[in-house]
C-alpha cells in the first residue's frame, strides 16, 4: 500500500425501487452523487477524478459514461469506467481506491448504478450464454424446447445458481427451509434499511417457503429483485483527510483485493472441472486481504459482513469462504442467532443483494454498507450497536467466478 | 401512463448465420459419441481429465494432447428439477437437469436425469449411467440422458 486512503461519504439517491419511469439515467445518479458530496464540506469542484461502472448490457444502452458525465460533475476530469458482471461496484471502488493510494489523485468519486426498468436484465444475460450456446449449434445439441439446450441453460442466472446452491446444501447437510430462514432474515433486515427496495418487517420463514419454487432448491423469495438505484462514494488520501480535518466518521480501506478463477458456467464446452459451490478464490482472496489489513484471526477481528448473495443459499456459503465461520457451519450459525444484527456476526445487516439489487450499484453498496458500519452512520436501525473495529465486504460476478474482498476498519493501518 | 413493454412478433431465423468455432474438445467428444464412446483429453502432468478434453490443462497451463476413454458411468452431482417451460408455464411432469461426473474423470456433464419416481428421493452422489439414442451421428444429442442405476 502506498498510501492510506478513507472513504469519507457515501451517498445513495433515495430508496431502491423496482421502477422509476419518471426519470433518465443521469437523474438517476446525480442524487446519490449531491447527497454524497452534501454530507462532507467539499464541493463538485474538488473531486479530482472519477471511476464509474454500471452492467451496461442490462440497460441497452452503451458508453453511459459519455452522456452521463455532464450529471455527475465528470466533465472535463478523467473518467474512467469499469463493467465486471455482478462485482461491477467494487472492481469500480477498488479503481477509485488504486488512484488515491498510488498518489495521482487525492479525492475521487466512485459511482455505481443501475437503472434495470430501462432494459431486459434477462436480455443481457443471454448475451453471455449466447456464445456458449452458438458453439454448441456446430456440434448438433438436442433443439427440443425444454429438454434441451433451451432447458439445460437453466433460463439465466438462476437455473446456473440452483446447481449451485444444492451442491452448497449437500456439502453443509442443510435444507431448503435453512435458505428460506436466511432469506425471510435479510427481508426483515431490509426493512430496517431506508434504502433498501424489498423490505418486509417481520419476515417469517414460512411466508418465504409460500412463495413458488423457480429452480429446486431456489424458490422466488430466494432470488434477488432487479431494481433501481446509485451510490456515490468519496475516498481521499490520509493527508487529505487531515487537512480536511475529517479523520472521525471515516471509513479506513486496510486492505482489498479481487481474483478470478474457471469460470464456473460458459465453460460446459472445454471440461468443467471447478464445482460453483467450491470458490476457492474467494478463500484465498480474503487471506491475502486479512493479512494487508493486519488481521489474524478474523473470526475475532470481524464484527460484520456484508457478502454479495444475488440467491439466498449464498447467503450461508460465503461466510464459509471467506473464513468467517467453519466450512458447512453457516446454517448453525443461522439457526442460533450468530447472524442477526444483535448476533455474534452480524450478516448483511442492509438486507443484502437478496433484499435490493441494482446490479452495477449492489457490490459498491456492500463497501459503502460496510463503511457507514464502521462510520456508525447506517440508518433507520439497522446499525450495528456493538463496538466495531473492521468490517469484510464482498462483491462476485462474471460467470459465477470474479470476487472482490475488501476490510474497513476504524482506525488506519501504520505505515 | 403510457405501456411500459412493447411486443415486437418477429421471428430470429438462426441457420441464417453461418460460422465454424473451432473446437478440439467438442470435435472430439461428438466423434466418440458416434462410435457411442466418451472420449477426453488426461493432462500428462497432474493426471485431471477433462470431458470435453481441451488441449490445454487449466490446472497447470500446459499442452494436452493424450486421448482417453471415459467410464459411462459415474455419480450424480448436482440437479435442480424445473417445474415450468421456458416460457414460465408450469408443467404437468417436472423433470431433472443434471451435471455428473463419470468414473475416474475430474469434469462435470450436463444432462437429463431419468429414472425417478419421486424428485424428493434424487439425492447426490447417486450412481448414473449413460443413456444412448438408437442411431448415433456424431452430435451432442446422440447422448440421451443419464438414467439411475
Amino acid at each position: 500500500m502506498k498510501r492510506n486512503v478513507a472513504i469519507i461519504s457515501v451517498g445513495y439517491n433515495g430508496r431502491f425501487v423496482s421502477k422509476r419511469p419518471d426519470i433518465n439515467i443521469p437523474e438517476l445518479i446525480q442524487p446519490a452523487v449531491d447527497n454524497a458530496i452534501g454530507k462532507t464540506k467539499l464541493k463538485h469542484d474538488q473531486i479530482d477524478a472519477y471511476v464509474v461502472g454500471n452492467m451496461h448490457t442490462f440497460e441497452g444502452i452503451n458508453q453511459p459514461h459519455l452522456w452521463a458525465s455532464d450529471h455527475f460533475g465528470g466533465s472535463k476530469k478523467p473518467v474512467m469506467r469499469i463493467a465486471t458482471g455482478g462485482s461491477t461496484g467494487a472492481s469500480v471502488y477498488q479503481a477509485a481506491y488504486y488512484h488515491v493510494a498510488s498518489g495521482l489523485y487525492d479525492v475521487v468519486m466512485a459511482i455505481g448504478w443501475e437503472k434495470h426498468d430501462e432494459g431486459d436484465a434477462q436480455v443481457g444475460l443471454m448475451g453471455i450464454l449466447l456464445p456458449e450456446a452458438f458453439s454448441m449449434f456446430n456440434f448438433g445439441p438436442d433443439m427440443s424446447e425444454d429438454r434441451g439446450i433451451a432447458g439445460l441453460g437453466g433460463g439465466g442466472s438462476t437455473g446456473g445458481a440452483a446447481f449451485q446452491a444444492m451442491s452448497y446444501l449437500t456439502k453443509a447437510h442443510a435444507g431448503i427451509e435453512h435458505i428460506d430462514r436466511v432469506a425471510a432474515m435479510m427481508r426483515s433486515n431490509a426493512a430496517k434499511n431506508p434504502y433498501a427496495h424489498l423490505q418486509q418487517p417481520g419476515c417469517t420463514e414460512a411466508d418465504i417457503a409460500k412463495t413458488p419454487i423457480i429452480s429446486y432448491p431456489l424458490r422466488y423469495g430466494h432470488t434477488c429483485p432487479t431494481s433501481c438505484g446509485a451510490i456515490a462514494m468519496i475516498l481521499v488520501s490520509e493527508e487529505k483527510a487531515k487537512k480536511f480535518g475529517i479523520t472521525d466518521r471515516v471509513a479506513w480501506v486496510k486492505g482489498l483485493g479481487s481474483g478470478a478463477s474457471d469460470a464456473t458456467t460458459g465453460n460446459i464446452i472445454e471440461g468443467q472441472i471447478t464445482d460453483p459451490a467450491e470458490q476457492y478464490m474467494c478463500k484465498v482472496v480474503s487471506k491475502k486481504v486479512y493479512s494487508m489489513a493486519g488481521i489474524k484471526d478474523p473470526r475475532k477481528d470481524i464484527q460484520v459482513a456484508e457478502v454479495y448473495s444475488g440467491f439466498s443459499h449464498q447467503d450461508l456459503m460465503w461466510p464459509e469462504r471467506l473464513g468467517l465461520v467453519d466450512e458447512g457451519k453457516s446454517p448453525q450459525m443461522l439457526d442460533n442467532g450468530s447472524f442477526a444484527i444483535d448476533g455474534e456476526l452480524p450478516l448483511n445487516p442492509s438486507g443484502g443483494v437478496t433484499s435490493t439489487n441494482a446490479i452495477g450499484a449492489s457490490a459498491m453498496v456492500r463497501v459503502g454498507e460496510a463503511a457507514l458500519q464502521v462510520m456508525g452512520l447506517a440508518e433507520g436501525g439497522h446499525q450495528v450497536q456493538r463496538k466495531i473495529e473492521n468490517v469484510v465486504a464482498h462483491g462476485w460476478g462474471g460467470l459465477f467466478q470474479f470476487v472482490t474482498v475488501t476490510v474497513l476498519g476504524r482506525t488506519p493501518v501504520k505505515k | 401512463m403510457t405501456q411500459e413493454t412493447r411486443i415486437i412478433e418477429n421471428t430470429w431465423d438462426l441457420t441464417a448465420y453461418q460460422w465454424k468455432i473451432e473446437s478440439d474438445a467438442l470435435d472430439l467428444y461428438v466423434k466418440g459419441l458416434k462410435d457411442k464412446k466418451i472420449l477426453g483429453r488426461k493432462c500428462h502432468k497432474c493426471g485431471t481429465v477433462y470431458v470435453p478434453g481441451p488441449t490445454y490443462c487449466r490446472k497447470c497451463f500446459i499442452d494436452i494432447d493424450k486421448v482417453v476413454e471415459v467410464a459411462q458411468e459415474g455419480v450424480l452431482d448436482a440437479f435442480t428439477v424445473n417445474i415450468a417451460d421456458v416460457k414460465g408455464n408450469l408443467i404437468e411432469h417436472p423433470y431433472i437437469t443434471c451435471t455428473v461426473k463419470l468414473d475416474g474423470t475430474h469434469s462435470f456433464l450436463m444432462g437429463i436425469l431419468e429414472g425417478w419416481t419421486d424428485w424428493r428421493s434424487v439425492k447426490e452422489g447417486m450412481r448414473i449411467k449413460v443413456v444412448w439414442k438408437d442411431v448415433t451421428q456424431g452430435a451432442l444429442a446422440d447422448l440421451s440422458h443419464f438414467q439411475l442405476i
